[in-house]
């Protein structure tokens, strides 16, 4: 097998508890002293009130800046990160939380005016950086829970291994929030003295926040080498929505993937960065998966939470930071916290700050859903090219085995037939038309989104002919389970921040519909969830891309929103301003291109700009063109005329104002370019050449295309 | 130990199968049959969603396994429970 091309880490930046950049987490790990207190971002009363959190403090003067916490942790550790130097072209960052906690407070306030919600979505925090640091390029964010920022290192990896970028930001960032502190709590896995990660008595975990980045090249020039990026492996357990599987399988299979990925022998592993949280549940598994991938004898490890606590989303990065800090230091960090180690795991973690030669290290993450992602993080190598050729819209076409789609109408049949018939789907998805697609004891507890994501799901799965399970799945959702999030803060408000429901709280966040997915269809493949506003689709038609082009046999791609009556118009301005509130979405199954049959999709690029069009325009039939409510007619009316004369077909008023209707539209399209004709005008518009373009406008343009 | 007079009984049902969004009508839970791993489904988030419901509806905790694991047998032995509770601690 030919050497893959190496990834650098040429800048790394971070923010947590305890330490406000690199160097202060240096003396942070040679040094290990630990802060938890309850939390003061927010305030909690009653049982609440004495619970510990891992907050960071000092890290800007608190003025009255309107942006949310995690915002402002991402900026700080990004602008450490990128330097002095030339700019990223790409981002790729991993966060749950958003400006959830600006949110939660306008929530309780009573606030009414959508302004007040405008930094909510998670896109709004890359687009910050974006904003800050002159991105240019294709600006990426997934939602996978705990393990969303190594899994972003990940998808950087692929992008970077591709020559689709050269130089990637790529990260996490969270911060504490109401909604994690007191979902932690209902689950009951809140430490009430802080974590004791892989004590005997260890009794849960201490919720944290910050942000970590590392600065990713494929030919480093100007910045010293402080690192390779060598390897990673993704996972899903398809096992619980919350709980990990209790032998630790697909956190095995996560590492092996990892270690494999990297071309490095388990033998040959210097430190392993547990995920260790501090559970009773993740501490056992995570051990049992150490046993079965390492054997005997287990490389030098800890973790260390008990140090910095648990930053969620962004542990991923920080610990990634640490891990470079490891191999540049020669030091094993502490596993902090630690008293009698529990002697049912079978480790021997690291008691002390260590010095010893460390050339590679082993970064573990793991999340709800039973989302793993693990990194291989070693010693600096030099640069001695070639790298890969850069060719940003270089991607191969994928040709769809299956798709399915949701809106007013039905399902994807029913939907092309109303708009033969000059009709608009535009409008909720009946309950009646996804209600019984998957049997009722399956989503007895899952509200609106995950039942439409799993009608999606299986019904394109069905329609792909495939019998095994697809071996890459991506969703992309813009808001995420609001019915889930507004229920919980609901009753967390009405109960004085005393009680909230753990269902709704593991069923809040973002990557919960594809956990799902993967339970539904056995699926231990690599899952990814995108939230990047109405980019969220085409991010997730990347990811599989990426994973398809790299030797995968089939990749299941989902993109839904659901409509929640009080979040949903404070939310998104589509669904303020409309006079229809819809929701929906569409699925499909890709494979290769063969000779078989079928319609083509080609993921094009993203950027700020409109340039890289040019080089595709003139081939189509028609332009569909998606315009979210928060950008509107200038931007289409530039487009027009750069694209001219070639008509530009908008569709939000026939398939619905949601995030994710570029998915359905896409769904509609696969079907035209084989009939031969779109029915998204007032007449058909015929399509000799049978090929058409998406383009998802807003902040960024993201493109696709589809042809037969 | 069945007792079908106990007004706790009809109430603990109806709110066990709404706060689980349980797919049966509450007079069909059997009130001598264990909540957890028998016939109900009821997983360990579930137990977790009565855990807060006790003690949001009823200001009883379940705080330690010994006393889910009382709580948790039956509605008989929830209903026991809750009176039990309640009366060594008036709120």
């Amino acid at each position: 097998m030919k050497p893959r091309p190496r990834v650098f880490v040429t800048g790394i930046g971070v923010v947590c508890a305890g330490a406000n950049n690199v160097a202060e987490l240096r003396s942070l790990l040679t040094a290990p002293r630990r802060d938890f207190h309850p939390p003061t971002v927010f305030a909690c009363q009653g049982e609440a009130a004495n619970l510990l959190a891992a907050e960071v403090s000092g890290f800007e003067p608190e003025a009255a800046n309107p942006l949310p916490r995690t915002h402002r942790l991402a900026l700080k550790a990004a602008r450490e990160a990128v330097g002095t130097g030339s700019a990223p072209d790409t981002i790729v960052l991993g966060t749950t939380t958003g400006g959830i906690l600006t949110t939660e407070t306008a929530l309780k306030a009573g606030i009414t005016s959508p302004d007040a919600y405008r930094y909510h979505g998670l896109d709004t925090v890359a687009l910050h950086l974006a904003q800050a640091l002159h991105v240019r390029g294709p600006v990426l964010t997934l939602s996978t829970a705990c393990s969303s920022a190594a899994a972003a290192m990940s998808v950087a990896q692929a992008l970077l291994r591709a020559g689709l970028a050269r130089r990637v930001l790529a990260g996490g960032a969270d911060s504490l929030c109401r909604l994690t502190f007191h979902g932690f709590r209902a689950l009951q896995l809140l430490a009430p003295s802080g974590c004791t990660p892989l004590d005997a008595n260890r009794d849960g975990m201490t919720v944290g926040e910050g942000a970590g980045f590392l600065l990713l090249e494929s030919s480093p020039s100007e910045r010293p080498i402080l690192a390779l990026l060598s390897g990673s492996g993704l996972s899903c357990d398809a096992y619980h929505a919350s709980s990990p599987h209790p032998e630790g399988a697909g956190a095995a299979q996560a590492m092996r993937r990892a270690l494999e990925d990297a071309g490095v022998e388990p033998a040959a592993v210097d430190y392993v960065n547990l995920h260790g949280t501090g559970t009773i549940n993740n501490d056992a598994a995570e051990a049992n998966a150490i046993r079965r991938v390492f054997g005997s004898p287990l490389p030098p490890l800890s973790s260390t939470k008990g140090l910095a606590g648990h930053p969620l989303a962004a542990a991923g990065a920080i610990e990634a930071v640490i891990s470079i800090v490891a191999l540049g230091e020669g030091l094993l960090p502490a596993n902090t916290g630690l008293g009698t180690v529990d002697p049912g795991l079978g480790l021997a973690p690291v008691r002390e700050p260590t010095r010893a030669r460390v050339s590679t290290v082993l970064s573990n993450s793991f999340g709800f859903g039973g989302n793993n992602a693990c990194l291989v993080l070693q010693a600096p190598a030099p640069f001695d090219g070639p790298a890969p050729a850069f060719a940003p819209s270089s991607l191969p076409a994928f040709r769809v085995a299956g798709s399915a789609c949701l809106t007013a109408k039905g399902g994807l049949d029913d939907t092309w037939n109303a708009l033969g018939a000059g009709q608009s789907a535009a409008g909720f998805v009946p309950d009646a038309v996804f209600s019984k697609v998957v049997q009722a004891a399956f989503v007895r507890r899952l509200k609106r989104l995950p039942r439409l994501v799993l009608a999606l799901a299986q019904t394109a799965h069905a329609a792909s002919g495939q019998s095994a399970a697809p071996e890459f799945v991506a969703l992309g959702t813009a808001w995420g389970p609001l019915a889930e999030t507004q229920d919980f803060l609901r009753k967390l408000f009405e109960t004085d921040e005393q009680f909230s429901s753990p269902t709704d709280f593991i069923g809040s966040v973002h990557n919960a519909p594809a956990g799902h997915v993967a339970l539904l269809l056995g699926a231990t493949a690599p899952n990814l969830t995108f939230s990047a506003a109405d980019r969220s689709f085409v991010q997730a038609i990347l990811a599989a891309s990426l994973g398809l082009a790299s030797g995968k046999a089939s990749a299941l791609v989902m993109a839904a929103e659901a409509h929640e009556a009080r979040l949903s118009p404070l939310l998104d301005p589509a669904a303020a301003t409309s006079p229809l509130a819809s929701d929906g979405g569409a699925a499909f199954v890709l494979v290769p291109d063969d000779t078989a049959p079928g319609a083509r999709l080609r993921w094009l690029g993203e950027s700020g700009g409109t340039e890289f069009l040019h080089e595709f325009t003139g081939r189509y039939d028609a332009i569909l063109v998606s315009t979210p409510a928060s950008h509107g007619t200038d931007q289409l009316g530039n487009l027009a005329e750069a694209m001219s004369p070639f008509p530009l077909v908008t569709f939000r008023d026939r398939l619905g104002q949601h995030a994710s209707v570029g998915a359905t539209a896409t769904a509609i399209a696969a079907r035209a370019v084989i009939e031969g004709y779109l029915p998204l005008a007032a007449s058909p518009i015929p399509l000799p050449r049978k090929r058409v373009l998406l383009l998802e406008l807003g902040p960024r343009i993201a493109a696709i295309e589809v042809f037969a | 130990m069945t007792e079908p007079t106990d007004p706790l009984i009809p109430e603990l049902a109806r709110k066990l199968v709404e706060t689980l969004g349980l797919d049966m009508a509450p007079e069909s839970v059997d009130p001598a049959a264990p909540l957890i791993g028998a016939g109900l489904g009821i997983d360990s988030i579930d137990t977790l969603e009565l855990v807060v419901m006790i003690d949001k509806d009823y200001g009883v905790k379940i705080d330690d396994r010994a006393a889910g694991v009382e709580a948790l047998s039956s509605l008989n032995g929830l209903a026991a429970f809750i009176r039990r509770r309640r009366s060594a601690s008036p709120t």
